[in-house]
């Protein structure tokens, strides 16, 4: 076959999604940008170029409050979801028998509707839900817990579960694909079972660790519906305000700007930690 | 290489749920000999160098390393370590990080351990690749570094599970020779598993050849070749030529038996097997047989036939000749002396065989040959 025939069947077989991501991907990204630099007059946009709503934004403190609280809840998100999946990915891939099995009851939580799974979050965490019924009825408390609902931790409570197959999957493949001689070989120069874990198992899954804390931290930062829902005021974050602008404060050009700062924030906090984490990942001798 | 023991293996049995891994292994190894397990695939010799090892249990009896048992000892704990099949290279590690990986979890001061493992890595010809990665590295180098992690823990036992076998021909051969030198300078015990013959052979003081979870014959390379213990020995290693015989007088020391085709011959006993009684099972090696055109003088017996098959293997011409009264072809081996091949497919040819040369495979079962 000729380079040239093949450069044409390659563009060919790329052309759907080349279409596919230019249309959803790179032009609402455009329109996006051009929203930021333009300002909204009541109901008309002025078209005229200028750097006012970014200037506004990183000015004003309830934006930067937000920024950093939604930045810190995803961070929050992503170290429990991974901690709470990697014993599991761990479990499955090592000592399992039935894989298979294991790996489809994961994904069960999938069957339903997120939004359900939210609503269930609430009904077990609510003032007269499932926790706090079980609590009265056994005696332990003299009134409902208030503390469940409505902050933080319920919002990093409801995401961890609504995330841990994403996070379980990726590291599952990365302990799968681990050579068991390389374990024997770290037990047989003298390791036990820690050290082999901390010193073999840890640093060859920090691809799969990575890819895991990617998939929850950049979704999660842009995530509104949990914390509208289990969040109460103190767990709102920046998609909330974002929501706002385009909605009920109908000032598209602001929202823009701030989609586009948190794109940048997550974007950047992404890679700083994509580099220190293979960087930690590769100082372990 | 001492008297002392170095490894004790006493009655030691591995069971899989029914399946009988290793049955009744009982084995002394001599502190700083090459000693190889040697056997077809599954026939439990990994099982019995993983018991060693500690990466099994054994389901009964007793391994007992440098005098002390190991019931009950990690594999982490051992004084052994392992040179594993694959080499199970740390990916993550380079190589002096490789090689460092066990002096590490001893706490050893860093300059000490960058010392010992320059001293390792020259002792395996790789010196100065320290910071090389692990995934640059050839076959022949991985099992080098693999070699040298191991050796520079200076375990009493080094176990060596398949090292040669993922390395080419060439390359194969000429690590033989070095881990010979390698072992015999360190005086270190090697316990190596392996299924090819010629690499137990080129580099073991003694061998231990199992079929099916039992250890069959332990000798050195030459008694192995010599006199084997039984039919099957005889035939994995090397080449045989078996034919039954009838025994006609019997001395201690020789047998006078009558075989179909050659006739009447008086051959060496075999200490290695029982009494033959009426019947004998006999072998003879592919290089033991003359073959020429004319009757050969000067042999104990001789045979006509006529030639199937001829294979050229450079160093060595193989014949395979067709014996009447004998059911199986003989093969030959000659040396090729002149660059010539001097038998052809069809060609009526004489056989001619030493008495001494035949060897006595003991009583004869009632397996077909």
């Amino acid at each position: 076959m000729n380079l040239r025939s093949e450069t044409a069947k390659g563009t060919a077989l790329s052309a759907p999604a080349t279409l596919y991501v230019g249309l959803l991907v790179a032009a609402p990204l455009i329109i996006l940008i051009a929203y930021s630099l333009w300002t909204q007059t009541y109901v008309d946009l002025d078209r005229t170029p200028t750097l006012a709503n970014y200037r506004e934004a990183l000015t004003d403190p309830l934006v930067r409050h937000l920024m950093i609280r939604s930045i810190l809840i995803s961070a929050a998100v992503t170290v429990v979801t991974v901690a709470l999946a990697y014993p599991i990915a761990y479990f499955i891939a090592l000592k399992a028998k039935k894989k298979t099995l294991w790996l489809l009851l994961i994904t069960i939580p999938f069957w339903s509707s997120y939004l359900l799974r939210v609503f269930a979050w609430k009904l077990i965490l609510g003032f007269n839900g499932v926790m706090n019924s079980a609590l009265l009825a056994l005696g332990l408390i003299d009134e409902p817990l208030t503390f469940l609902l409505y902050n933080e931790f319920a919002v990093v409570l409801t995401l961890a579960h609504a995330w841990a197959p994403f996070a379980i999957l990726p590291i599952f493949v990365s302990i799968q694909k681990i050579d068991p001689s390389l374990l024997e070989a770290a037990t047989d120069l003298g390791s036990n079972k820690l050290e082999s874990f901390l010193r073999v198992t840890l640093p060859l899954t920090t691809q799969g660790i990575i890819a895991a804390c990617l998939i929850i931290f950049i979704p999660t930062v842009g995530d509104y519906v949990t914390p509208s829902l289990v969040g109460g005021s103190d767990g709102k974050m920046i998609a909330n305000l974002i929501q706002v602008q385009f909605g009920a404060a109908n000032n598209w050009p602001l929202g823009a700007t701030l989609s586009l700062l948190a794109m940048l924030s997550v974007g950047f906090v992404a890679i700083v930690f994509v580099i220190g984490a293979s960087t930690l990942g590769r100082r372990i001798r | 290489m001492t008297e002392k023991n170095i490894i004790e293996m006493t009655g030691v049995q591995k069971r899989f749920g029914s399946f009988q891994a290793v049955s009744d292994l009982t084995l002394s190894l001599r502190e700083g000999e090459f000693f190889s397990l040697l056997g077809p695939s599954g026939c439990g010799k990994t099982t019995a160098l993983r018991m060693i090892a500690g990466f099994q249990e054994p389901t009964e009896g007793k391994v007992v390393i440098d005098g002390q048992d190991m019931d009950g000892i990690a594999a982490n704990k051992r004084p052994t370590n392992m040179v594993f099949q694959s080499y199970a290279i740390f990916p993550h590690l380079d190589v002096g990080d490789n090689v460092a990986y066990g002096l590490r979890n001893r706490g050893i001061a860093r300059a000490e351990i960058n010392r010992q493992v320059s001293e390792a890595l020259e002792m395996v010809e790789l010196g100065g690749l320290e910071r090389r990665g692990a995934n640059e590295l050839s076959g022949g180098q991985r099992q080098r570094v693999a070699l040298a992690r191991a050796l520079v823990m200076r375990p009493k036992v080094l176990l060596l599970d398949e090292p040669l076998s993922a390395l080419d021909k060439k390359l194969r051969e000429q690590m033989q020779f070095e881990m010979r030198h390698l072992q015999q300078s360190l005086g270190i015990t090697f316990v190596m598993v392996t299924h090819d013959q010629y690499e137990a052979m080129t580099m073991s003081d003694r061998i231990g050849v199992m079929f099916e979870g039992r250890l069959v014959q332990v000798d050195a390379p030459a008694t192995l070749y010599a006199s084997p213990s039984n039919r099957e020995v005889a035939s994995f290693i090397g080449e045989m030529n078996f034919m039954p015989g009838a025994v006609k007088e019997e001395t201690d020391t020789s047998l006078t038996v009558e075989s179909p085709g050659f006739g009447t011959m008086t051959i060496p006993r075999n200490p290695n097997v029982e009494t033959p009684g009426k019947s004998v099972l006999l072998g003879i090696r592919p290089e033991q047989l003359e073959i020429a055109k004319e009757q050969p003088p000067e042999y104990d017996a001789t045979v006509e036939g006529v030639v199937r098959d001829v294979a050229f293997y450079g160093e060595n011409v193989h014949y395979h000749v067709r014996v009447d009264g004998v059911d199986s072809r003989i093969a030959i081996s000659v040396p090729n002396y002149f660059h010539t091949v001097d038998h052809g497919p069809g060609d009526k040819v004489w056989l001619g065989v030493q008495g001494e040369s035949v060897i006595d495979l003991g009583q004869q079962s009632d397996k077909p040959i």
